[in-house]
């Protein structure tokens, strides 16, 4: 009798035969999951339509999951992660992005903060140099008192 | 000078209390949003009707028959709904007064995944006789950019959205709306 050519584990498959699977097997189960963190990172930007105050990646409604297995239908077609957006801000407008876009009025609130930080740090900058150059200055002290103050001085050393 | 320092600081504290106390006692915000789709073209569907309806209107109704031919009046709405029941006779009352213009109501049951038979006790319980059809994975909500239901959009003859209304219709929204779509 013959040795095999190919070595075969108890069950009757070749080594091989079981490593490709299982090598397969993880790399399609490793795309699965990075999919499916793209799905959840582009649905924590978009509002939940028919709940208040959470994001579709949040939302366990109706909507929302099938608005999460849009998304992975759009990302398995190639589509960007703008492209995504912008079919939703269609029919929804930008209501819903939870982050508002950065033009016209919603520039604001992109700015404001920024403006804010910049005043306030200019503020205390300018205070500090005005008070360091207070300390600095010489104090008008009456005659009388200094005379007072140094004679108390001097008869408490003893 | 010192006074007046005291004057600033107090005016600015009162300001940010009454914004906070503003803010803690306004309420829910207002989800009474303008729709996105107002003045542009209605987003068309191709949806399977209730069995009642196919024998007028064919199993399937593909929107796009009707778009930039009749005005139409696009109502959604799910079996769980209470404000549903109370705006279906209205809608029936006026799918009755005004079936034989041109204008075509139609029903669109979503956000109710596999409710057929609560969708077909629905429309048996308020006889609804313009056609209903079910948007069983709710991709027309998201189509048509809906926050709740019900709600009521009306197209007019070129296939705009021309008014969408949030809750349950009144005879005097359907007047109104209606007046202006058949002018």
């Amino acid at each position: 009798m013959t040795a095999p050519l190919v070595k075969r584990p108890a069950s009757g498959r070749p080594v091989w035969l079981t490593v490709l699977v299982t090598l397969l097997t993880g790399v399609t189960l490793a795309q699965d999951v990075q999919l499916e963190n793209r799905v959840f990172e582009i649905a924590a930007k978009l509002r939940c339509p028919i709940c208040t105050s959470e994001s579709v990646a949040d939302s366990s409604v109706q909507l929302a999951v099938e608005m999460r297995q849009i998304i992975q239908e759009q990302l398995s077609q190639g589509r960007s992660e703008a492209e995504i957006l912008a079919f939703f801000q269609q029919s929804y407008g930008d209501w819903i992005l939870l982050d508002p876009p950065k033009r016209g009025l919603h520039l604001l609130v992109w700015i404001l903060p920024v403006v804010g930080a910049v005043i306030g740090v200019t503020a205390l900058l300018v205070l500090g140099r005005r008070w360091q150059r207070r300390s600095r200055e010489p104090i008008d002290v009456d005659p009388e008192d200094l005379a007072r103050v140094r004679s108390e001085l001097a008869s408490g050393e003893r | 000078m010192k006074a007046r320092r005291m004057l600033i600081a107090v005016v600015a504290v009162a300001a940010l209390g009454g914004l906070f106390a503003f803010g803690l006692l306004r309420g829910e915000p207002d989800r009474n949003l303008p729709s996105e789709l107002i003045g542009k073209p209605a987003p068309s569907f191709d949806l399977r009707l209730y069995e009642r309806y196919a024998g007028t209107y064919g199993e399937v109704l593909s929107l796009a028959d009707y778009l930039g031919d009749k005005p139409m009046v696009v109502n959604f709405w799910a079996s769980w709904c209470a404000p549903c029941y109370v705006e279906a006779p209205v809608l029936q009352s006026y799918w009755q007064e005004y079936q034989d213009t041109d204008v075509l109501f139609v029903g669109v049951q979503t956000q109710d995944r596999g409710k057929y038979d609560e969708g077909r006790d629905f429309l048996n319980q308020f006889g609804l006789s313009f056609p209903n059809a079910m948007d069983d994975d709710s991709r027309m909500s998201i189509g048509w950019g809906l926050l709740g239901v019900p709600e009521t959009f009306f197209v007019d003859r070129q296939g705009r959205v021309v008014h969408k209304h949030i809750g349950p219709v009144t005879p005097e929204v359907m007047e109104t709306q209606l007046a202006a779509l058949l002018e």
